[in-house]
């Protein structure tokens, strides 16, 4: 198997972007990895782009007008759907294709442009009462609350921190530069019981990576992130006695992944991470649902403040999905943002001698898991 | 520019396909459900035993967002299973489980492709894969720009009205042989040529039926090919390749890619016994055989090919399947497959395979 | 007695498009009834990209008139227009070579008949009266055939380009659904057994996906009406486009007596939110016959549409957490 490391990293600003084309921002975003990784578009050997579905632009399978702006004429392009998760199976798609030894470089964009279509629409199926993606994981979010004992302000905690965190990052599309404990849970409860301020935006944006191997790291001027490991689990959406608030989907992903990585204690181990979390009680829910810590105690590792930038395993530091949600570069860019923090090029919100990252997405009905792991150490043992 | 084709031995060990539809009654997990319990029956194997699920089918098809997450369904996915999904043809779900496997680390990888067509109208949808600003909006649409490409030909001097129907006439003819066939008789060229345009110079049978249904195969690798199987069909090269997506920017008289495909394969067009190929407008065969240098020795689809039945998203990995029967079945040592995606052969991929000698 | 024969749906919004510093001005100027190339290198491409397809690089918003007239390069007739083609009478759908134009441009030619049709064909671009800054604005006619407009120039740039998407469809109930539909007209609730593992779904896909077996009719169960709420949230409405709700509702699961998977998507409107508890033991009550509604169910999504009435409280004990948690979903 060859190796494989993220060699530049590019993004757009996240917010509504009115001012540019869907052509635009993907070849923002593919402009600023290849600059980054000093590389130019005839060094790509192929493309590999995610975004979620099509009816959110209302254009279909868009690796077909796409591939002009993505420099892919003449080239292998392809496109990865996986629901919310896409980002990042898109992410470990790209990688596979070094990692089989059949690429030497590739370019992998995840993005989605929300303002030119309506997101809850498109995300209800097209019909009238939709109930959007909050109004389908909020039940789920009801039923942690009453098993796990967590008292309601874990939630409210969760938005502020994440969107602190934002205000370090330039690429994000929230910058709630006056957000409080207070102000959340005084906004309008859209799906009870999160509040409009606990729920991610709807952004516009593309996020990009390029990967290459061994002989493309050596050749790139930046310090790499080096691809550990990665792993993907489905289940089925629903079926008698589904656990819908940590699935075994999620739990088999993580245990692949740490397995794959030689991680035996994730939370000691992996020094931070990107996890996906697009209503403010996903983060504990997801510390739990991998693993990171036992059931019932996500919300304490919250409360506690361990996933804050200074605490002991920071979650989100980028500001997260709670801070800009372009869904189709989501996932992606959990996975970058990881790749950033051991790179070193995480700015403002970078943790100090960040070695090992996790990236994180899920999708679906909580369904689709994909998760990697890297590291600024090719071969990190624990 | 590298696009090796990894060094791995991988195998196609079962493959299954349902009919051709015109309309099926039931929903697409079930056709797909059928598949896999067919796989599954043919290699002995339980769900659990199958490293890696892939598959391609496309949502707007039967126009819901997210319509892909209850194909879920049709696979198994209980325990959960490492899966994945794109948004294409199946043969491309193909092409990233060739890569997987070429990782070296898993052994099997299921691959699936599956659509209805029958619940919208095509035409208008598929007008949808073009430019959003420029021509989706005047619903350009796949038979216009298939039009276009056979006018090109015509107007070029590289085909006659007569060379389409002769594609027809033979395709059609052999669909009656193929019983997963949704169009198939025996019609003479002058027959088909006596018929009124459609969208001039095609002519209604010069198009592809509406069609639903699904194909699916188990690949292995090395001896675990060998362990499922006694007829391994090797896999001896995989590429594809995109052209611009302005059509006034290409040569719609020839299939650049699938040059440039075949050329990175380094494949010699006379050494196929068989090439399935997607064509679902008659023109697209002679485009394809010029591209791929294919001699008048290799048989050019016995299975009747799209013409004779076309659900989108399975249709390329339908191909990939029925060369891959023949030469199960002994009737062909070689073969080449064909997949194509967006409007005119704009994507082209290859597919080539060997059975053992 | 409705017959459940096929469901149709339309999927339809209205995409705004930015349009960018490229393809707006072009865009603009189609909605002033002209054509506009972008400069490339030394040549000039219409319509215009927004960079040189060798090169990759960006190209400078460097504009400059073409047409309006052009020579049709390749073409096809399509005899029967779909509601989506810009003309819908037979017309061609043509490769023009703008005059000022190194690269051709794809688009309708309205022509008095396919007769008139051929390589070398000059045409001339002619504008629709009502114009909003898209490329349906324009379309062309043969020279000989078309005639001069005064196209007025409009106020303002076309940053924005719309594009109603709206796309039809209609398939058959698969069998299983229909029976599901007709025992709700019965007033009943109509689940599938599996014969492999015993689980009752409600409503059942067709199948036991967790075993990969097909059901049949002969698997069809009858199930009562009173079950647990396992789940619930309150939806504060949002507005989108077709959106018709207005007032914040419970949407609740509803776990019926002796099924193994949850009613999903029940909205309850006749409890007021404040007693509304998982775990409450509740009873459908349908609507009379003749005013079930069964919108919104067809082969992928369930609920009960618009055939219950309301979930009546039953007045017994609480289910506890541990007992109904297990079917959230």
């Amino acid at each position: 198997m060859e190796r494989c490391a993220v060699i530049g990293i590019g993004q757009t600003k996240y917010a509504k972007r009115h001012e540019i084309t869907m052509d635009g921002l993907v070849r923002w975003a593919a402009k600023n990895a290849l600059e980054d990784a000093q590389l130019d578009w005839k060094d790509i050997d192929a493309v590999v782009i995610g975004k979620a579905p099509d009816a959110l632009e209302g254009v279909m399978m868009p690796e077909l007008s796409l591939a002009d702006a993505l420099g892919a004429i003449g080239k292998p392009i392809h496109r990865v759907h996986t629901a919310g998760s896409v980002g990042a199976s898109t992410a470990i798609s790209a990688a596979t294709l070094i990692e089989s030894g059949m690429y030497d470089t590739v370019l992998t964009v995840g993005y989605e442009k929300q303002s030119d279509g309506n997101a809850t629409w498109a995300l209800g199926g097209g019909r009238s009462g939709s109930q959007g993606a909050g109004g389908s994981f909020a039940p789920w979010i009801r039923k942690y609350i009453m098993g796990s004992g967590a008292p309601p302000e874990v939630g409210i905690k969760v938005a502020v921190k994440d969107r602190l965190n934002a205000l370090r990052n330039p690429n994000a599309h929230l910058h709630l530069y006056d957000i409080t404990e207070e102000k959340v849970r005084e906004s309008p409860m859209l799906w009870d019981p999160l509040h409009f301020l606990e729920s991610c935006p709807s952004s516009d944006g593309a996020a990009a990576m390029v990967l290459s191997n061994k002989a493309g790291v050596e050749k790139s001027p930046n310090k790499p992130a080096w691809v550990i490991a990665h792993a993907k689990r489905t289940e089925f959406t629903q079926f008698p006695g589904r656990d819908t608030v940590k699935p075994q989907a999620g739990v088999d992903c993580a245990e692949a992944l740490y397995k794959k990585a030689g991680i035996t204690n994730p939370r000691k181990q992996i020094d931070c991470a990107e996890i996906y979390v697009p209503f403010s009680w996903y983060e504990p829910m997801w510390l739990e649902g991998h693993l990171i810590t036992p059931e019932k105690e996500g919300w304490k590792m919250t409360l506690e403040g361990a996933t804050e930038i200074t605490g002991d395993f920071p979650v989100n530091m980028s500001g997260g999905v709670l801070s800009s949600n372009p869904i189709g570069a989501s996932g992606m860019i959990r996975c970058l943002e990881a790749a950033n923090q051991v790179r070193g090029t995480a700015g403002e919100y970078q943790i100090d001698g960040a070695r090992v990252a996790l990236g994180h997405a899920y999708g679906g009905a909580a369904n689709y898991f994909a998760m990697w792991i890297v590291s600024s150490d090719p071969d990190p043992t624990f | 520019m590298a696009n090796r084709q990894g060094t791995e031995d991988i195998a196609i060990v079962a493959v299954a396909q349902t009919p051709s539809y015109r309309a099926y009654q039931e929903t697409e997990p079930l056709l797909l459900m059928s598949l896999t319990n067919e796989i599954l029956t043919e290699t002995g194997l339980e769900r659990n035993d199958i490293d890696f699920t892939i598959a391609g089918s496309c949502d707007y098809l039967s126009g819901l967002p997210f319509a892909f997450v209850s194909n879920v369904d049709g696979f198994g996915a209980w325990p959960p299973v490492y899966e994945s999904h794109l948004e294409m043809d199946g043969a491309w779900a193909l092409f990233e489980a060739i890569v997987r496997l070429q990782m070296g680390d898993i052994d099997t990888a299921l691959v699936a492709g599956s659509g209805k067509s029958s619940p919208g109208r095509p035409r208008e949808i598929f007008a949808l894969q073009t430019n959003p600003y420029y021509h989706a909006p005047i619903g350009l649409d796949p038979i216009s720009m298939a039009g276009l490409q056979a006018n090109a030909m015509l107007d070029a001097g590289k085909a006659t009205e007569a060379d389409f129907a002769e594609v027809v006439s033979r395709s059609r003819r052999d669909g009656l042989k193929n019983p997963f066939a949704q169009v198939a008789k025996d019609v003479s060229v002058d027959d088909l040529l006596a018929e009124p345009y459609h969208t001039q110079p095609l002519r209604k049978h010069d198009l592809p039926p509406i069609s639903d249904g699904a194909s699916m195969l188990l690949l292995a690798r090395g001896d675990r090919a060998r362990e499922l199987t006694d007829k391994p069909v090797w896999i001896t090269g995989i590429d594809h390749r995109m052209e611009s997506s302005h059509p006034g920017l290409r040569d719609l008289t020839v299939s650049a890619s699938t040059k440039i495909a075949a050329d990175n394969l380094g494949i010699d067009g006379g050494a196929f016994d068989v090439a399935e190929l997607c064509v679902r407008y008659s023109p697209e065969e002679l485009l394809l055989k010029e591209a791929l240098a294919l001699t008048d020795s290799v048989r050019i689809n016995p299975s009747g090919g799209p013409l004779c039945g076309h659900p989108v998203m399975a249709t390329g990995l339908t191909r990939v399947c029925e060369a891959a029967r023949l030469i199960r079945k002994g009737e062909a040592g070689t073969a080449l497959a064909h997949a194509a995606s967006g409007a005119a052969l704009q994507q082209n991929l290859i597919c080539t395979m060997k059975g053992d000698a | 007695m409705t017959e459940f024969v096929s469901t149709s749906y339309n999927l339809e919004y209205p995409y705004q498009r930015t349009t960018g510093p490229v393809t707006g001005p072009f865009l603009t100027g189609l909605r002033d009834g002209k054509l506009l190339g972008i400069r490339c290198g030394d040549k000039v491409l219409c319509p215009p990209l927004e960079f040189d397809p060798d090169t990759l690089a960006e190209l400078e918003p460097d504009f400059v008139e073409v047409g309006p007239g052009g020579t049709v390069e390749n073409w096809t007739w399509v005899s029967e227009p779909t509601r989506k083609h810009p003309l819908q009478e037979p017309f061609a759908f043509a490769t023009i070579k703008v005059d000022g134009s190194d690269t051709p441009m794809i688009h309708a030619i309205k022509a008095s008949s396919v007769d008139v049709m051929e390589r070398g064909l000059r045409v001339q671009a002619m504008y629709r009266e009502e114009r909003v800054g898209a490329i349906s604005d324009v379309y062309f006619m043969p020279e000989s055939e078309a005639y001069d407009q005064k196209i007025p120039k409009g106020k303002g740039d076309v940053p924005i380009s719309e594009h109603l998407i709206s796309l039809d469809f209609e398939e058959n109930f698969a069998p299983t659904r229909r029976r599901y539909l007709e025992g709700l007209q019965a007033g009943k609730f109509i689940g599938q057994k599996s014969p492999a593992s015993g689980k009752v779904y409600i409503p059942s896909k067709g199948y036991d996906p967790i075993e990969r077996v097909a059901m049949t009719e002969a698997d069809d169960v009858e199930i009562g009406f009173k079950g647990t709420v396992t789940t619930f949230t309150v939806i504060t409405p949002v507005a989108y486009y077709g959106q018709e709700e207005t007032e914040p509702y419970i949407r609740a699961s509803v776990l019926l007596d002796d099924s193994d998977t949850p009613l999903g998507q029940q909205d309850i409107r006749n409890i007021p939110i404040d007693d509304f508890r998982a775990g409450m033991r509740v009873e459908a009550i349908f609507r009379p016959e003749n005013e079930r509604d069964f919108d919104g169910i067809d082969n992928r999504w369930g609920g009960t549409g618009g055939v219950i009435e309301r979930w009546e409280p039953t007045g017994e004990p609480d289910v506890p957490f541990e007992v109904f948690s297990e079917h959230v979903y």
